[in-house]
């Protein structure tokens, strides 16, 4: 035992060491109601197309992140009834909706010219530039699940599609979402 | 004395006798907390959420349990019996550095302040945990709903960062018992692992401390997982 803990104690000083750089601060998102969405470019289907690069490509990267700060709160929302014996089923269906709206227009989010190579902090890895049919294929995904989601009329097919759906968001981010540290 | 035979009539002098200075809760909550941390730490590393929400309960029950304990436990596990003033933190200093030095009957005065510490930082760092949630908003602790979106972000950020402070008094926690084991020759892990310590420059009553009545061990217990379940459910 006393080795045990030594040896956990060694590991958590590597994992530490490997980690403990200093920390940017995290872009500001301006918290907005309706968050603007990105004009859609191409047909808001899947598509293997990588659209034009847009005019304006900071404004369009602020775009996308408060759209995913938005699918947050909207996920929070979702988070908080699960929680609940009785979940408020308008604030999940509405919720659900508009992840499901957002998840419509996804694949439209990833033009050229706005990834990492932006040199504009991002979490968007360029693997979704390079790996375009893994990554439409999860944005279809997201949108079926999502799809179910707002479907749900009872607590009990909430409570069991909410994991499905928010396992398709840990599936694509794990692949291509580069989690600041 | 070997098990099986007869008493000795003369009592051997030769081995000093063994002082009880950890009862058994005071140890198992000890390294369950050891685990419990480490195991906090691994899940969230490798993104095992549903891992980590538990570990974290566990480590606050066990929280409840030895704070209670720090009241209704053996002397040795008794706030009112380690935490001293800076008068005798100080005073511990020279002390440990004397030919004569004595042990002390359970944590010594500097020492306190390092259970003290990792105490108060175990319960910061599980009490933001509660609040905290992930980025995806796929796992949140139990009382994240009780807070909106992005004071849940700065709570998640900030117990991102306090894991800094108590892995820093973790590692000192560790240092200093290198320190006793190799400049002073005393080894404070076997106490931790046995409840005993042998030697001849210990301090306190002979036998040590005193059994604890089971009622007082099974409330505590009750109230920690009573104080797990109400946050839990």
């Amino acid at each position: 035992m006393k080795m045990k803990l030594f040896a956990t104690a060694a590991i958590m000083a590597l994992g530490l060491a490997a980690c403990g750089g200093g920390e940017p601060a995290p872009a500001e998102p301006a918290p907005v109601a309706e968050a603007p969405a990105p004009a859609p470019e191409v047909t808001p289907a899947a598509t293997t197309e990588i659209g034009a690069a847009p005019a304006d490509i900071p404004a369009f990267m602020k775009m996308r992140h408060d759209n995913y700060e938005d699918i947050g709160k909207n996920m929070k929302v979702l988070q908080d009834n699960m929680k609940l014996d009785a979940p408020d089923m308008a604030a999940v269906t509405a919720a659900a909706t508009k992840i499901k709206g957002y998840a419509d227009q996804m694949a439209t989010w990833f033009p050229a010219g706005t990834g990492p190579e932006s040199g504009i902090k991002t979490e968007a890895k360029a693997e979704i530039w390079t790996d375009r049919a893994t990554f439409d294929a999860a944005v279809v995904k997201l949108q079926e699940e999502s799809g179910k989601l707002a479907a749900v009329t009872d607590a009990a097919a909430f409570k069991a599609q909410f994991p499905v759906t928010g396992g398709t968001c840990k599936g694509c981010h794990d692949k291509f979402r580069q989690e600041d540290k | 004395m070997e098990p099986g035979q007869p008493p000795e009539p003369l009592t051997p002098v030769a081995a000093p006798a063994a002082q009880k200075v950890w009862d058994v809760p005071t140890r198992l909550v000890h390294w369950a907390l050891a685990i419990g941390i480490a195991t906090s730490w691994w899940s969230v590393e490798n993104k095992q959420m549903d891992i980590h929400y538990w570990s974290g309960l566990t480590v606050l029950g066990l929280l409840v349990f030895r704070i209670y304990w720090g009241f209704a436990g053996p002397q040795t596990a008794r706030f009112s019996h380690f935490i001293k003033g800076p008068a005798a933190v100080l005073g511990y200093i020279p002390k440990l550095f004397s030919r004569d030095y004595r042990a002390a009957f359970g944590h010594n005065p500097l020492g306190a302040l390092s259970v003290v510490a990792l105490l108060v930082a175990i319960i910061v760092q599980v009490g933001l945990g509660l609040f905290a949630t992930d980025t995806d908003g796929l796992f949140a602790g139990p009382l994240n709903r009780h807070i909106d979106y992005d004071t849940a972000k700065d709570v998640t950020d900030f117990h991102e960062d306090f894991f800094n402070v108590l892995f820093a008094l973790i590692l000192l926690h560790l240092a200093a018992i290198a320190f006793y084991l190799v400049v002073k020759r005393i080894n404070l892990i076997s106490p931790m692992l046995s409840g005993k310590r042998r030697g001849t420059n210990l301090t306190g009553p002979a036998t040590g401390i005193e059994p604890i009545p089971l009622w007082r061990l099974a409330l505590g217990v009750a109230l920690a997982v009573g104080v797990v379940w109400l946050v839990a459910r």
